[in-house]
């Protein structure tokens, strides 16, 4: 009697990795599809516009897509891509000069989207992004990691190329400072 | 109360950029990446093929001056030149009159003088034509 053939499931990140290394495009494609949102996610909460969300995508997908030779699976492809992100948004707000602080009003205003969508969305959610952009850039990228994505220290650390100890106390001193403003 | 707050921040944080993302279109994305992959891939195996392009262009420069090099010195350092000169020099000889055989050999007498060759002793004056073409054959060698 035949045995039934294992259902092959979707290709792992590493394997489409290794087949964009291959010169597969369509591989690199998939990436993009699986990871754009969470990307797009993460940069919105580190700060970036609506309007430079796309651009800010793009860019990191193909920083990454360029040094995918120095990936070595020391981390999840897609927490290594969001550090990726997080140096796009740096080198962005360099070029514009929008590194600035801005009150909570004045953010609200400056964000682009509906403003019903954006009432809907809450006074403490807005309160939370305005006070991410309070923070220093390291701990506000390991809040993000840890709080909006689900990552483990070690995994963050791994891709920050930190200590686990050091992840800890960035994200505790994250959390204490968006307390004392937030809540 | 402290993990109430934990629990707090992660629901707001998980909810950031939530709905910026669901308006990105993740299929225009892919192909935006995947069509500046390309150019830039193209990009690069251009400036490549630059310096390629340049030492091809720098060889066949220095093959083709080479060549003719070699070919003008084959052609001028032979016999024949030699003697397409001498042939040339008598030509003219032939068509001076006796004062411009004269002038020549007087100008070609300060010349010598000056680098120490001897001419005859005998005043160019009282040469004749023939006795004056004579010897600046002499000095042609």
């Amino acid at each position: 009697m035949p045995q039934p053939q294992p259902a092959a499931g979707p290709p792992s990140d590493a394997a489409l990795i290794a087949a964009w290394r291959g010169g597969d495009e369509q591989a690199a494609a998939e990436l993009v599809r699986r990871h754009a949102r969470a990307l797009a996610r993460f940069l919105a909460g580190a700060g970036a516009s609506e309007a430079d969300l796309d651009d800010l995508v793009q860019m990191a997908f193909i920083r990454a897509f360029r040094a995918v030779d120095r990936f070595r699976g020391q981390c999840r492809f897609r927490t290594w891509l969001l550090t990726i992100g997080g140096n796009v948004l740096k080198d962005h707000g360099r070029r514009a000069a929008r590194h600035q602080v801005v009150p909570l009003d004045e953010e609200l205003r400056a964000r682009d989207g509906d403003p019903q969508e954006r009432a809907e969305a809450g006074e403490a959610e807005a309160r939370l992004s305005a006070g991410l952009e309070r923070l220093p850039r390291l701990q506000r990228e390991v809040f993000l990691l840890r709080a909006q994505q689900g990552f483990e220290y070690a995994e963050i650390a791994a891709a920050l190329e930190t200590t686990e100890g050091a992840a800890r106390v960035h994200y505790h001193h994250a959390v204490k400072r968006l307390k004392e403003w937030l809540l | 109360m402290n993990e109430d707050n934990d629990a707090t921040l992660h629901e707001l944080a998980g909810g950031i950029g939530r709905r910026a993302a669901e308006r990105l279109d993740v299929e225009a994305t892919a192909q935006a990446v995947i069509e500046q992959l390309r150019q830039a891939r193209r990009a690069s195996r251009w400036s490549w093929m630059q310096p390629a392009w340049l030492q091809i262009a720098a060889a066949i420069v220095v093959l083709l001056g080479g060549a003719l090099t070699v070919r003008t010195v084959s052609r001028g350092g032979g016999d024949t030149s030699e003697h397409d000169v001498a042939h040339f020099v008598t030509d003219d000889l032939s068509d001076l009159s006796t004062e411009q055989l004269a002038e020549v050999l007087s100008t070609l007498d300060q010349t010598l003088d000056a680098g120490g060759t001897m001419l005859p002793e005998t005043g160019l004056e009282d040469l004749d034509a023939q006795q004056l073409r004579a010897v600046l054959r002499s000095l042609e060698g």
